[in-house]
């Protein structure tokens, strides 16, 4: 069996390199990072393995919680990196969840990540290299452990993400979590930020401590443990590591049961009364096309996985940078508006593919495009809007610098609305396949990885040089004078608002001459 | 239709088509699976850009006028998702609003068609969570709520039950009544028979036969004109070791 899925993996990838060429240039860009790190960190492992490095257990646990941590991450928040076989494939198969299990893992290991991370692992062997005989024997050991760890806490975040969006109690969980996470990093920056740099600095022992005795970093922690003599802490660490490790693996194998004998269902059919739809509809027979688009959009905003998980992303994303980046410079914290501005608006550049065939009912209804395009921005607008405001004030207010809100306010308008309009010109013309609705929104498409890059090129380049202006007022008012905030505020939402009126009818115009092969494009 | 064309690849699935539907017919597109009938309605109504030919509604070039064109024509197609996270009712809603119509009118036709397809119950459902045989009502209910000229339907009763199929055939044949016309695909021989006064069996892009029913069917049943213009067989492939085995 294990044979067979590697089998199937292989012959998938190279059928997708074969119809997609710009999939082979990835790999190998991919290959090539990989390789072009590879240097840097075997000097890094060196020097660690130096006999003056100070603080080389800590610095190992750090790098393992990293690494760990990134396999959970990744793969949730940002999208189309899952290029693992789906397993709901293997539902219709029979082959029981024990023998999947080996199988499936086995072929998630076939990838530039997982190579990249295992050369990561065999790195921690290196920077101990030095030291006796028995802490080297104890770093190998670990460093399978570790590889390991990395590659089934990605399979059972993903996995776990996907059956937790996929049901309406899930996805309430989720946003809550969403929002613990958020009021968390935010006490983490308001921590910090009291603290100072180097005091945080100190903090790393302590907090290494922790990490080295938590589900991160247990095999990391166990050659710096045999290092300072505790042969017994070593080995309870590793035996631990293995713990989690089987422990990762029933948690898998649940889940797997559960997608294979239980699909996600929604529980028991809603019922609205209210067609929002029609209900909101305005009187004026020439705007109903766009209103409808617009309420449309605000329903899937709220009901449709990928939306959701679109949105969660939209708003952690900047909600981590700024927050990283509010540790060393207290004052950067005020680029959350911005950040959300441009992450939300920007992050519509595909979104008619997210339609996918259903984008027929558009197409022969002989609506005009520019309508289509009007009330996708809206339907965003609606809810993007008051979430930058919220932003903006938020990070001032973090900041303590109240003279900076017109600025961040202004770039982050500036930047949703200028995301927008590239959008709704950059959905028409580069638009790439979506996953589809009720799929899984973490996995890689097949068939358009080419376009994919340069739909995101393209469209955040046009996104960054629109909007230069505007970041140039905001880093004019943050250096040198806060009062040209003020223009930066009226550029950004003067200026935004006629560069996304110009866009829809730019987009729309496009549209009208594309529907049928666009249609072909995104179904 | 003139000269209609449609290569993906080396594939030619539609390959120099001429047919004439005459207004107020209701008109039966046959052929076996892969023929090029999905190709060739996809083509008709505006879905997919034809390599060569025209397509003309009621006098209008539907490729070189598609907006005026489009009103007149109600769509069903087969093999398309829906706007599945809205509701049935909302669905009908937002395929009337899309083409511009009067949003009380919308209301009114919106709870006729509920009324008359059999879905008033499972109006306020997501259309996610309709069966395959519903959804398909509503997206007839999606393709007749601005009261089109011509209806071009692509397997409108698959998965369909007999009762809804009956009011479905009902609805037709008074939209026909009145002066509509209805293009429709199918499989099923004994349905187009029964329903339609002219027909065409299409098979490799080509159309095979044209006219109406009897001059088609040639004095013969439907299915058997059909198998005899195939030229087909039953499977020669015997699959001998199908039958149920322990294994």
């Amino acid at each position: 069996m294990v044979a067979t899925v590697v089998r199937l993996k292989l012959t998938l990838l190279r059928h997708s390199l074969r119809r997609d060429p710009w999939r082979l240039v990835v790999l190998l860009l991919g290959t090539l990072w990989a390789l072009g790190t590879a240097p840097s960190l075997l000097a890094g492992a060196w020097w660690l393995a130096g006999p003056g490095t100070a603080g080389r257990p800590e610095i190992l646990v750090v790098v393992g919680s990293l690494l760990v941590l990134g396999w959970v991450v990744i793969p949730v928040l940002v999208f189309g990196t899952d290029d693992s076989l789906d397993p709901v494939r293997f539902a219709t198969f029979a082959v029981p969840v024990r023998v999947l299990v080996p199988a499936l893992g086995v072929a998630s290991a076939i990838s530039v990540p997982a190579v990249f991370a295992a050369a990561v692992c065999a790195l921690s062997v290196v920077a101990w290299a030095g030291s006796s005989p028995t802490v080297t024997f104890v770093a190998a050991l670990g460093a399978p452990v570790s590889w390991v760890t990395c590659l089934l806490s990605a399979r059972v975040a993903t996995l776990a993400a996907t059956r937790v969006i996929g049901t309406r109690t899930g996805r309430r969980l989720a946003a809550a979590a969403v929002v613990v996470v958020l009021a968390a990093v935010g006490l983490l920056v308001g921590v910090i930020g009291s603290l100072g740099m180097s005091a945080a600095l100190e903090g790393v022992p302590a907090l290494s401590r922790v990490l080295g005795w938590s589900p991160l970093a247990l095999s990391w922690a166990a050659p710096g443990a045999a290092a300072a003599g505790d042969l017994s802490g070593a080995l309870g660490r590793l035996l631990l590591a293995l713990v989690w490790v089987c422990a990762l693996v029933v948690a898998w194998g649940h889940l797997l049961r559960g997608v294979l004998t239980r699909p996600v269902v929604r529980a028991g059919p809603p019922r609205r009364r209210d067609d929002l739809v029609l209900d909101r509809a305005p009187r004026d027979v020439s705007r109903v096309a766009a209103a409808a688009v617009a309420a449309r959009a605000r329903r899937y905003w709220a009901a449709d996985g990928r939306y959701l998980s679109a949105l969660a992303a939209g708003l952690l994303l900047p909600a981590l940078i700024s927050g990283l980046v509010a540790i060393v410079e207290r004052d950067a914290v005020i680029v959350l508006g911005p950040l959300l501005g441009a992450t939300l608006g920007w992050g519509r550049h595909n979104d008619t593919a997210f339609d996918g065939s259903a984008l027929w009912m558009h197409a022969t209804s002989g609506m005009r495009g520019a309508d289509d395009r009007r009330g996708r921005a809206r339907g965003t607008l609606a809810w993007a809007v008051p979430v930058v405001v919220v932003g903006s004030v938020a990070g001032s207010a973090v900041a303590g610098r109240w003279d900076l809100l017109p600025a961040s306010l202004g770039a982050g308008l500036g930047l949703l609305t200028v995301g927008l309009g590239v959008s709704a010109v950059a959905s028409v013309l580069l638009a790439y396949p979506a996953p589809r609705a009720g799929a899984s929104p973490f996995a890689a498409e097949t068939g358009g990885i080419g376009a994919s890059m340069a739909a995101q090129l393209v469209s955040s380049v046009a996104t960054t040089v629109l909007a230069l202006p505007l970041l140039i007022g905001l880093a004019l008012a943050w250096w040198w004078e806060p009062t040209v905030g003020w223009v930066t505020l009226v550029l950004g939402v003067v200026g935004g608002g006629a560069l996304l009126r110009s866009a829809i009818t730019l987009g729309g115009r496009a549209l009208d001459s594309r529907w049928a092969p666009l249609l072909v494009r995104v179904g | 239709m003139r000269g209609l064309r449609k290569a993906f690849g080396s594939t030619v699935a539609v390959d120099g088509l001429d047919l004439d539907i005459p207004a107020g017919s209701m008109f039966g597109l046959v052929g076996p699976n892969g023929a090029g009938k999905t190709t060739t309605l996809s083509m008709v109504t505006g879905l997919l850009v034809p390599d060569a030919g025209t397509v003309r509604v009621h006098g209008v070039d539907l490729w070189a006028q598609p907006d005026r064109a489009k009103r007149l024509i109600g769509v069903l197609p087969d093999g398309l998702r829906t706007f599945d996270r809205l509701t049935g009712a909302e669905l009908i809603s937002y395929a009337g609003l899309l083409r511009g119509m009067d949003p009380g009118v919308v209301r009114e036709r919106r709870d006729d068609l509920l009324a008359a397809l059999d879905l008033a119950t499972a109006r306020g459902v997501l259309v996610a969570d309709y069966s395959a045989g519903m959804t398909k009502k509503v997206a007839l209910a999606c393709a007749l709520v601005h009261a089109p000229r011509l209806l071009v339907l692509d397997e409108p009763f698959e998965a369909v039950d007999p009762v809804s199929a009956g009011a479905i055939r009902m609805i037709l044949v008074r939209f026909v009544a009145a002066g509509g016309t209805v293009v429709l695909s199918s499989h099923v021989m004994a349905l187009v028979e029964r329903m339609c006064d002219r027909v065409a069996v299409i098979a490799g892009g080509r159309v095979l036969a044209v006219g109406t029913l009897d001059d088609v069917r040639a004095g013969q049943d439907l299915e058997t004109r059909f198998l005899g213009l195939l030229g087909g067989r039953g499977p020669e492939q015997e699959l001998s070791w199908l039958r149920p085995s322990s294994a």
